[in-house]
């Protein structure tokens, strides 16, 4: 693995497993709250739509001042709760509001679990002091200086924003068609690959299904040349050449590797105890 | 740099495949519709197939297996650990126990534990609402420097015609949704910027003391003054009291970074600010039930003394809660000590 950037949190559980969870930068944020307040004032907009038809629909009663009256004081406890309400219980009792769903992104807590109530009360009761002096500037200056990307809200309530992993397989990379001996020839038994060299060879290969072939050509001579002298081996075709290199690399000495990458003289025997069930 | 694993990417995730898959299921199950939803044996498959999943994490890390698996593991970890993890046992407890121990017993504990705050923040509400008063009082015109002019002189008016129209429903509901509104907002915002070290709180505190005062001052030397008393007593306890409340819990916040203390500020500020979130919550309770008096029953046609009587018994009701509900009677002391 690559040294995690600067927007990532490690979070070790108490398993000792740690894992990273990538920060929400402003912009994501900002969007999401754009969301939001379409949301919520779509909402209050609706209602009091909804309070002036039914009062021009009442004009001839003689109640229609009471009607009427009432409608507002109901607009305005909608207005109160679009302010002050939806963000806390929504981010309390699933993490994410709509804007926040919508983009995509979380609030936990700095040691990476859910918030409760107080921290959802607290990050947005917070929210007036962000605000000022005007569209979030505070907010904006605290999340600049803070390193992750927190809002005065944040600070105060022990949270951050976060964007998680979508949880999807990714197939494993295989040689395909499998090495013929002929090519493999010339490949040495013992392929090491440090771990730049590793993670280059693996992007490359997982994008080349979407590069055109010669852009192909192009990146994988790049450094198929370099690492195919070192090794000395030798392949016409230099994407060719970085997979069976990889293939060898990651699955030599494993037990249910396919042959091409197999050793021929055993330094190690493949266990018969299945470490994972 | 030795490869901790025995097996291809490939055959390392079709073996393990399976517990992934339910885990996922598991934990999408949980985060769509809570934990409750999941049955007696899902729940206690979850913590086993969450370790089991954290030992596959560190081994794709150790055997160098590719990215995207590796991440893919992360993402389970992170979500499983989210749901094994979160706040669920303080949601457990008995409700109306939580309930009660929260309005009875932490509410007023948490006011009177910040009394210096709490106090400060009385003087700084109350003394410029009577220099407002006694400025006013002695010359009107001071009302129009605090106050624009167009809003006192209806109000002075309204006042003058006293409440023997009483309102209607709807007038009421409209004015109970207004001072939810105004009132509630106002109160929340003057906690929250007490973040400044205390500023924000201070400044809300003196302007509405002062606002108040000179509205007070000005209604009464238009010769109304019996009338706003009147209907200021009725729900003034709670709300000049929940303002006072919320600006003294900013004030706490604000003083909690300008003097950490042994703790760093950051930590101070939070440690203060999940104390005190019980007085703001119940300054916004106590200012939704003024909002309710204020709007239903202050401005009713229902006869002064009543109205005074009402009020008066009330405001003694507030301070005798705030001052001395939750404290341990002298028969409770000692059986605490013992345990």
């Amino acid at each position: 693995m690559a040294a995690p950037l600067d927007t990532d949190v490690a979070i070790e559980t108490p398993e000792h497993i740690v894992f990273h969870y990538r920060l929400a930068g402003p912009a994501r944020r900002a969007l999401a709250y754009v969301v939001d307040l379409v949301v919520c004032y779509g909402v209050v907009l609706v209602i009091a739509l909804v309070v002036v038809l039914a009062f021009m629909g009442d004009r001839t009663t003689k109640d229609l001042g009471t009607a009427a009256k009432a409608g507002s004081g109901v607009v305005l406890l909608a207005l109160f709760a679009a302010q002050w309400i939806y963000f806390v219980v929504l981010e309390a009792r699933t993490g994410r509001s709509v804007g926040k769903r919508v983009m995509g992104v979380r609030v936990v807590t700095t040691t990476g679990r859910p918030i409760g109530w107080r921290s959802a009360a607290l990050r947005n009761l917070l929210r007036a002091a962000d605000a000022l002096p005007t569209g979030y500037l505070v907010g904006f200056a605290s999340m600049a200086i803070t390193s992750r990307f927190q809002r005065v809200g944040d600070l105060v309530a022990g949270t951050m924003v976060v964007v998680p992993e979508s949880a999807r397989v990714a197939t494993p990379i295989e040689l395909s068609p499998p090495a013929k001996p002929k090519e493999l020839a010339t490949l040495p038994e013992d392929v090491a690959l440090d771990a730049d060299e590793r993670e280059a060879i693996e992007l490359f290969l997982r994008r080349r299904l979407t590069l055109g072939r010669a852009r192909e050509h192009e990146l994988a001579s790049m450094i198929a040349g370099p690492i195919g002298e070192r090794l000395g081996f030798v392949h016409p075709d230099p994407a060719r050449l970085l997979a069976i290199v990889y293939d060898r690399a990651v699955n030599v000495g494993r037990g249910e590797a396919p042959p091409s990458s197999y050793r021929a003289r055993t330094a190690r025997k493949p266990k018969d105890e299945q470490p994972w069930r | 740099m030795a490869l901790a694993s025995t097996l291809t990417e490939r055959a390392f995730a079709e073996r393990r495949q399976k517990s992934w898959d339910e885990l996922d299921s598991l934990s999408r199950k949980s985060t769509q519709h809570g934990l409750r939803a999941l049955a007696a044996d899902e729940v206690s498959d979850l913590p086993s197939l969450y370790r089991d999943v954290c030992a596959d994490l560190a081994a794709a890390q150790a055997a160098r297996y590719s990215a995207p698996l590796v991440d893919y593991l992360r993402g389970l970890t992170a979500t499983a650990h989210g749901i094994l993890y979160g706040p669920h046992a303080a949601r457990d407890r008995d409700g109306s126990v939580a309930v009660r121990r929260t309005w009875l017993v932490a509410f007023p504990r948490a006011v009177r534990k910040r009394w210096r705050a709490m106090l400060l923040a009385t003087g700084l509400f109350f003394i410029p609402l009577a220099i407002g008063l006694v400025l006013t009082l002695r010359d009107p015109s001071f009302a129009f420097r605090v106050a624009p002019e167009a809003m006192l002189r209806p109000l002075a008016d309204a006042y003058a015609r006293g409440f023997d129209e009483g309102r209607d429903a709807g007038e009421g509901t409209m004015m109970a949704g207004f001072y939810v509104y105004n009132n509630v907002g106002i109160a929340l915002r003057c906690f929250a910027l007490g973040i400044f070290g205390g500023l924000g709180s201070a400044f809300y505190l003196v302007q509405n003391g002062l606002t108040i005062g000179a509205i007070l001052g000005y209604v009464a030397t238009q010769g109304a003054g019996a009338n706003i008393g009147t209907f200021i007593i009725g729900h003034g306890s709670l709300e000049l009291g929940a303002i006072v409340l919320s600006g003294g819990a900013g004030l706490s916040l604000g003083w909690s970074i300008v003097a950490p203390g042994e703790q760093t500020r950051l930590a101070s500020l939070q440690s203060t600010a999940r104390d005190i979130l019980v007085i703001v919550a119940g300054a916004a309770v106590m200012l939704v039930m003024a909002a309710g008096i204020e709007a239903f029953w202050s401005a009713s046609s229902t006869p002064r003394p009543i109205k005074l009587t009402v009020g008066g018994s009330l405001f003694f009701l507030v301070v005798a809660y705030v001052l001395v509900a939750g404290r341990e009677g002298p028969a409770a002391a000692p059986a605490e000590a013992q345990r």
